[in-house]
Parts: structure tokens; sequence; C-alpha cells
């Protein structure tokens, strides 16, 4: 399975420590205890999710964005919760779905039908999706579009501002074939206004844009930069604020309207919308937020700070665990806890706020820390119920035993990519989970069942459309 | 009449201004919220901007803690409510709750499980993220509301979810961020100088709750067109961060390779990276925002873009070397391209560059702060952010919704209200209370 330029290690199979039984996540609790979280579990458990029906399953989505996550992303809400999503690539492919880390070929997926690689982030976000192939630049293969179009109930595009509109199959057009037609518009900085031609594309160009870079990271003075979420995080939310609108308006064509509209969702507006006080504050006194690294402005304690093993988190937004919080501290440095309360500037909460005095309490709380390993400093602090853990790397997110008991991470095998790891929807429900069916298919796998199915053609003609690059 | 063009088209149909005059798209559904913090509260607003009538339930007087937070105890809304005039609304409020209703309710009395009660009857979502079990102690949880309301659709949220070994464990956006992964990855390199680094916006809280609103939306549209029934909804804030981490887990679960901090660089695409300019924008400016020098996003990934970079920063022979976006994208070599563009950009502003940049046809993106991106004609021209005539605090300055609908547009109505500000209207519309059972009620502060 690997090259031979990989490293010749041998990996355990995940999980490398056992899930917990109920058992032991429940030892020592009464039964009255115990009566909540195991009826919650009954209703819950991901084990179960097979057994149940799905949101979604009347909803039929075509995904034809390219090269941003932002389109793959806002697609996956969707066939997470059981829509029928089709991913039409160009017949070359999705650029996505060829890119990998560092250039790093080795880190591919193969599927065991055709042996074709596939990109790890790709195949992340082609969860429950089929793969179809579509000319967009053919005129045939727009033609064969405004068919599909007839099929779905949503359409996701993410081309150039108007590049549809001008082919004739934009908006404007294929809602007079399929007046029904929620067509949504995904990209970094929407299809009009004075920048619209100015887009950038992909990940943290809209992050730059949007006033997220420059408030993320350590301020100068601490010796950080402004800093960009490791993530292409802007699609991610742009993405699911698509999906809010595409929900929205099937409710409305069902309900209300009989019809579809037109959705733009974008990354950087997303963010723009969810940067909290940012714009009320720049409104109120003219105020540039600035960065303030792992700390908070609004609220202390409320930060990360460095410890013996790594990183940790403390949060108290309030006396009683600011109290709490040097009280853990006092049982093995009373010197600390006397030092901050001692200090009668930093009794009422709101006092606390100024730089100066963020400064004073985590020099000490980050002094009782660095003798502390996170799983230490958690123990402590979790006795007295503080919000509290590690900084957690990627292999510990993945043996994390809450996760696993949950199922926040789990593994499928998929039957043309064996083993894989991955995030699960965090939409748990008594009634319709969210799941995970497949995780990915390679191109144009499922062009004879998507076109066989939905518009008749037979096997022949999609074999001969693919000899004329339509497919 | 002649048909526009497609960008005129665009602006008429998605301008902000309009949005009043057409119909909303959630109208007719009533949204029960009790939230605090970000997470729950920012889920039910994005529903109010879609139209739905949400009722936000806070406690008596002093509201919820959110009121009470704000950037270095600074800017304040005044009064907090009509009990409390000398006291105000702190920013971290903001953003979280446009567009609700606000009434008080002390959850622990009976007299309040009784009008939670009738309210969730007449309900068709119920937001809450108070600790797991609690809502179920007071007689107000789902297992209660779903008898006197089997089409709610009920959801959840909270940091680490309600059962398995850490359903105790409290939890705010930035443990959500630490331990479910995103915040060990972002960040520079610890042999470049960094450390892991934190969203700065309260990313688990505010994404998390529109993940939370996606859902409910298709538990609405299930319940509507489906199955006429309501459903319960768990999120979890560490389980939603986990989702986000791209490539990172199926790597790992494969091979044990680790995903680690790659700083303001891509680790798929080269060059697509964020590089510092030698020149602040604002030479003497007292704001050190401003003060501070410039960066720049930097995208030319293609080998034809490559190229042309490679020209503008006079450095043909990189694009020699390296023509292979395989060769530039690797780990030992990206560390070359991002230093020779910060060497050229020592004597440049980021506008400089982006002037540049932009006649060789290069995408790039300078770091706006605040400011920048609040006076950008065309944040403003779609409405991203906007002045509003409030009617509770006047004048201001407020961010739009996420997205944009042609026919039915999510719009901002109001920022936020005080305290307790429509008890009158709630309890005597939904639940017939008359004057006098209202001042009862305040006087035994229930409400």
């Amino acid at each position: 399975m690997a090259s031979s330029s990989f490293p010749n290690w041998k990996v355990l199979p995940w999980p490398a420590v056992p899930i917990p039984t109920p058992d032991e996540v429940y030892a020592g609790l009464t039964d009255q205890a115990k009566e909540y979280p195991l009826s919650l579990e009954a209703q819950l458990r991901q084990s179960e999710n097979f057994k149940k029906p799905e949101y979604l399953t009347t909803v039929r989505v075509l995904d034809l964005t390219k090269g941003m996550i932002i389109g793959n992303w806002c697609s996956s809400m969707l066939s997470e919760l059981g829509a029928d999503t089709i991913k039409a690539e160009p017949p070359e492919g999705d650029p996505l779905r060829w890119q990998t880390p560092f250039g790093r070929k080795e880190y591919m997926f193969k599927d065991v039908e055709t042996g074709e690689p596939i990109g790890l982030h790709f195949l992340h976000e082609m969860r429950n999706k089929q793969s179809i192939t579509l000319n967009l630049e053919s005129p045939e293969g727009r033609e064969l579009l405004k068919k599909l179009a007839v099929h779905v109930d949503v359409l996701i595009e993410n081309y150039p501002p108007g590049q549809f509109d001008a082919w004739g199959i934009g908006y404007r057009q294929l809602k007079e074939i399929n007046p029904r037609l929620v067509y949504c518009w995904v990209g970094q900085k929407g299809q009009w206004g004075p920048s619209k031609d100015k887009p950038g594309n992909l990940g943290p160009t809209a992050e730059a844009s949007c006033g997220f870079v420059h408030g993320t990271g350590l301020p100068k003075e601490f010796g950080g930069r402004p800093t960009r979420s490791a993530m292409w995080m802007a699609d991610q939310v742009g993405g699911t604020s698509g999906a809010m609108g595409i929900l929205a308006a099937l409710l409305y064509r069902n309900k209300v309207s009989g019809k579809g509209q037109f959705i733009e969702a974008t990354a950087a507006e997303a963010i723009i919308r969810i940067l909290d006080y940012n714009w009320g504050w720049y409104g109120f006194d003219g105020s540039i937020r600035p960065r303030y690294g792992n700390w908070d402005l609004a609220i202390n304690i409320y930060a990360v700070n460095p410890c013996k093993d790594g990183y940790f988190m403390v949060g108290g937004g309030h006396d009683r665990l600011w109290y709490r919080i040097w009280r853990t501290v006092g049982q093995t440095r009373p010197d600390l806890e006397d030092e901050i309360l001692d200090d009668k500037s930093l009794r009422m909460v709101v006092a606390r706020l100024p730089h100066f005095r963020q400064v004073k309490t985590y020099t000490i709380l980050a002094d009782w820390q660095k003798d502390h390993s996170r799983a230490d400093a958690m123990h402590h602090l979790l006795a007295q119920q503080v919000a509290s853990g590690g900084v957690n790397y990627i292999d510990e997110v993945a043996e994390d035993p809450h996760f696993k008991y949950r199922g926040h991470v789990d593994e499928i095998d998929d039957r043309l990519y064996g083993k894989v790891l991955y995030g699960t929807t965090p939409s748990l429900g008594d009634k319709c989970p969210g799941r995970l069916k497949w995780i990915g298919r390679p191109l144009g796998y499922d062009n004879n069942d998507v076109y066989l199915k939905l518009l008749g053609l037979g096997p022949g003609e999609v074999a001969a459309l693919k000899k004329r690059g339509v497919v | 009449m002649a048909t526009p063009d497609f960008e005129t088209y665009c602006q008429q149909l998605f301008d902000h201004k309009t949005a009043s005059g057409k119909p909303e798209v959630l109208k007719g559904y009533r949204v029960l919220s009790c939230t605090q913090y970000i997470l729950g509260p920012s889920c039910a607003s994005y529903l109010a901007e879609l139209g739905a009538e949400v009722i936000k339930i806070e406690n008596p007087r002093r509201g919820e803690p959110m009121r009470h937070t704000t950037p270095f105890n600074e800017p304040l809304l005044f009064p907090l409510s009509r009990w409390v005039p000398e006291a105000g609304t702190g920013l971290g409020f903001f953003g979280a709750n446009p567009n609700e209703e606000f009434i008080t309710l002390d959850f622990h009395r009976p007299e309040a499980r009784q009008a939670m009660l009738e309210l969730a009857a007449k309900s068709d979502v119920m937001v809450q993220n108070f600790r797991p079990g609690t809502f179920d102690r007071w007689g107000i949880g789902y297992q209660h509301f779903k008898k006197v309301n089997p089409r709610l659709v009920y959801q959840w949220l909270g940091g680490f979810g309600g059962w398995g070994p850490g359903r105790v464990r409290a939890s705010y956006d930035i443990l959500g961020q630490a331990m479910g992964g995103a915040f060990g990855i972002t960040g520079e390199a610890a042999d470049r100088g960094g450390t892991p680094a934190k969203h700065t916006i309260w990313l688990a809280d505010y994404w998390g709750g529109m993940m939370a609103a996606v859902t409910i939306l298709a538990a609405l549209y299930w319940r509507d067109n489906v199955s006429g029934e309501g459903s319960f909804i768990e999120y979890s804030q560490v389980h939603g961060v986990t989702r986000m981490l791209e490539y990172a887990l199926p790597l790992y679960g494969r091979y044990g390779i680790r995903r680690e901090r790659w700083g303001n660089w891509d680790t798929e695409l080269c060059v697509h990276g964020i590089i510092q300019c030698g020149k602040s924008s604002y030479p003497g400016s007292a704001n050190p925002q401003e003060a501070e020098v410039g960066y720049i996003l930097v995208s030319a990934y293609t080998d034809e873009d490559f190229k042309k970079l490679c020209d503008v920063i006079g450095r043909k022979d990189l694009a020699t070397t390296y023509a292979k976006h395989d060769d530039r994208v690797k780990a030992e070599n990206q560390s070359i391209f991002y230093g020779a563009l910060e060497t050229w950009a020592k004597d440049k502003t980021k506008e400089d560059v982006a002037t540049l940049l932009d006649k060789a046809g290069l995408n790039n993106q300078p770091v706006w702060n605040a400011k920048e991106v609040a006076e950008q004609p065309h944040w403003k021209m779609r409405g991203a952010v906007q002045w509003i005539d409030d009617p509770y605090f006047g004048d201001l300055h407020h961010q739009g919704p996420a997205f944009k609908m042609s026919d039915t547009p999510p719009r901002l109505k109001w920022a936020l209200k005080p305290v307790g500000a429509d008890n009158e209207r709630v309890f005597g519309r939904l639940l017939g209370w008359n004057k006098s059972k209202l001042a009862k009620m305040e006087e035994a502060e229930v409400i």
C-alpha cells in the first residue's frame, strides 16, 4: 500500500487503546445518576444510526463546484443528512481531488476497483456523494446539464461570476427549465460588487479579506504575526451558511411558494457575520480589534498558556470559578494563590480585563501550569468543576476516550477505499442522525448510474459521450 | 426592456436595502431559545435572521452572562434593562442575538415550568444549552416537551454532549478548539518560533451554532414534508471542531502521521501563503494596529502564475529550478519562495505589493484589519457590514447576514434588546397573561 519512498514503520490499527465500555464509563454512579446519561445514550448512540431514517432523503443535490472546498463542504452538509448528492466534476476531475499535503503522492489513497489515487482532503469531503463527469466547456455538456437540472432540487456552483449565465446555464435560464430549483452560488467574495473580479480563491484568501487573519495570532510584542487558520476555515463556514440558505429555501418552496430561488454564499461574508463584536466596536469608537493571541479581550480567565507537556486551557469567566481556580493552584502553590488573593484590584470580575492585569493573572497561572502536565492540571481543575483541558494533537484527538466512545472519530471500512479514519457528522439525533454511508468515489464512478437513471440514456450513449469528451 | 447584464441583475436581486420589502423565509416558525454565551444564542439568531419568531428567555434582571462581557470592559449599550438602567449590555452579546424577542423567566420556579410548557406547546423549535439533564430535572426537558408538542424540534447544544466519559465537563469555545484539534494545528511551527493558535473568533461557538441551525432546518423539512414528527438533536462543540480537520484524521489513521502546524503557508498549495511586507501602510499612526507592518496573501501556485510571480520579484531562476508544483509544495522547499517574497517586499507596503501583483494578474489579498474591512466599498455595497438605526440603541455598526437569498432574504432588523423587553408582548399575546398577572409574576421574580 505504501510506496517505496515511505518509511517502513508499523502502524497500529485504530483505536490503539480500546474504546471504554458503558460499565467503565458509568462505574461508581448510583442508578439514579446513571439514568439520564443512559437514557440519552439509548436515543443517540451512533451504532443505531442505520436503523433510523434520514432527514433529507427526498432531496437531490447536484454539486458542480471545483477547486474550492466551500462547494464540497456545502454539499457535504446536505449529503451527511441524507440528501442524494451528485458531485459533477470536469472530465479531468476537480483539481482538489489530486491535491495532497506537500505533494506527497504516497499519502493518497487508492480505491480497490480502479486504483486511481485520491487526495485525503477531497476524500474527507466526498462523503455520501456520487461522482459523475460533465464537461461544461462543451455545448453538449451544457445541454446535458439542462437535462440534469430538471431532476434536482438543489444546484451548487462556484464558477467565476457570470460564467454560467454567459453559458446559458445560469440561474436566469435554469429557473425557466425548473422553476422549483434552488440555485446556490458559492465563492470567496461574491458575484457582484467592486471587488468581485478580484476574488482570490481557496481558503485563506477570504480569511485575510474579512479581518480574521489580522485578529488571529499573538500580538507583535509577544513575537506573533497575523495568522491564518490551518484549515480552509472560511470555506467551511461559508459552505455551512450556504447549506442553511438552501434548506430554508427548500422549506419555503414546499410550504409557501412552490418556487426555488437564487442563493449566494461567500466565505468572507460568513466570517464577517461571525466576527462577533468587531464591527460594533469599530462603529462605537473606531477601535480596531487587536490580536490577542491565546487570551481573550472580553473574558479573564479564558486562555491557553504553556504547561509542562504542551498547552493548556483554563476558563472561568465569573467569580465563583475564579476562586475555585486559585484554590486549585493553592493546593500545590499557596504562594501563588496568596499573590492573587492579596491583590485588591483583581477582586471584581470586570477589573481583571485591562491588559496589564491579564498579564499578571496569566503569568501567575502559567507559573503553576509549568509544573503540571495537561492531564495532571486537568485532573486537579476538573475536581473543582473548572472548564479546562489540553490542546490536543491529532493523535490525541483520534484516541480521546470521550470522542471514541461517542463516535466523534470513527473508522469506516469502505467498500472502495478500505479502512478510513474520519471526523463524523456532529448532528446526533433520536430520529434522523447524520451518518457516513461511504467515504468517496473515484472520478466518474457513477456516470452510468446517474445518466442512465436520471436521463434515461443507454450505456452505449454514455460511452459515446465519454468518447466525445462530454463526460 | 433589455435584459440587464448579470452583475446588475445580481445586484438588484440581492441588494440588502430592498430586503425589507420581501417575504421572510421562516415566517410562521416560532423558536424558543434558552441559551447563553455564544454557541446556543448564535444558533437561534441565524433562524431569527431568516424571519423565525425567536423568543430568547433569560434570567430575570441580569440576563444571560454574555451581556456582561465586553472587550477590555469598555463598550456597553445602555440600559441593561428597565430594572437596571445604570448598567449596560456588553458587546460580547453583540452579533449573537439579532432580531430576537427578549423575555425573562426563572426556570427553577413551578410557575415558570407551567409557562415553559405552554410556550413549548406553541413553538416549532426549542434551542437550549444548559448542562445536560438540568432542564429534565426541572421538568422542562425534551421528555416533558414532547408530550405537550410531538412536533417540536428540540436542539441541545454544548461542549461534550450529555453522555460518555466527558459528559459532565463544561466547555467554552476555546476549549472546543483546543480539545477538538483545530487549535493544535493552527499557528506557526515550533521551529519558526510559533505556538498553537486560537482562531480569534469564537469559531467553535459561532460555527457550531450554524451547524445546529442547519440540522434544525433539515429536521423541520422532514417534519413538514415527510413525517409530521419532531426530533431531539444533540450537538457537541468538540465534535464539530473534529469534523473540520480536513485530511488530518485519514492521514493519521492509515499512516500514523500526525498533522502539525504550518503557520501562514499552505500544506497543499505553494505559493499560497501570507507574507510580511517591510513597511506599514500608516507610518506614524498612533494606533499600534496601524503602525504595524503590513501582511499580504500571495497566491500563485499554478505553473503559469508562479512563473509570472518570479518575473515580478526578479527571481526568474526560481521559475526554472522549481518549474513543477510537486517540487514547490515540498515541505523542505516552501521557505525558499516565501523567503524570496519577503526579501522583495521589505521596502514595500501591502498596497505596493498588491498593486504590483494586480498588474501581473496575480491573485493576492492584503490582510485587512477591522477598519479596512469596514471601509471596503465592496463589503459596504453588499451589506456585509452596515449601519442600522436600532430601535433601542440608535446608530449601530453591524454585520449583515452570512448569505443572500433572492426571494426571501435573511435580514437584520435590530441588534438586541434590553433584558425582558418583550415580557408584556410575549406573555400577554401567547399565554394570555393580563397586567395584574404580569405584575404578580414580576413581583415574585418569576419574570
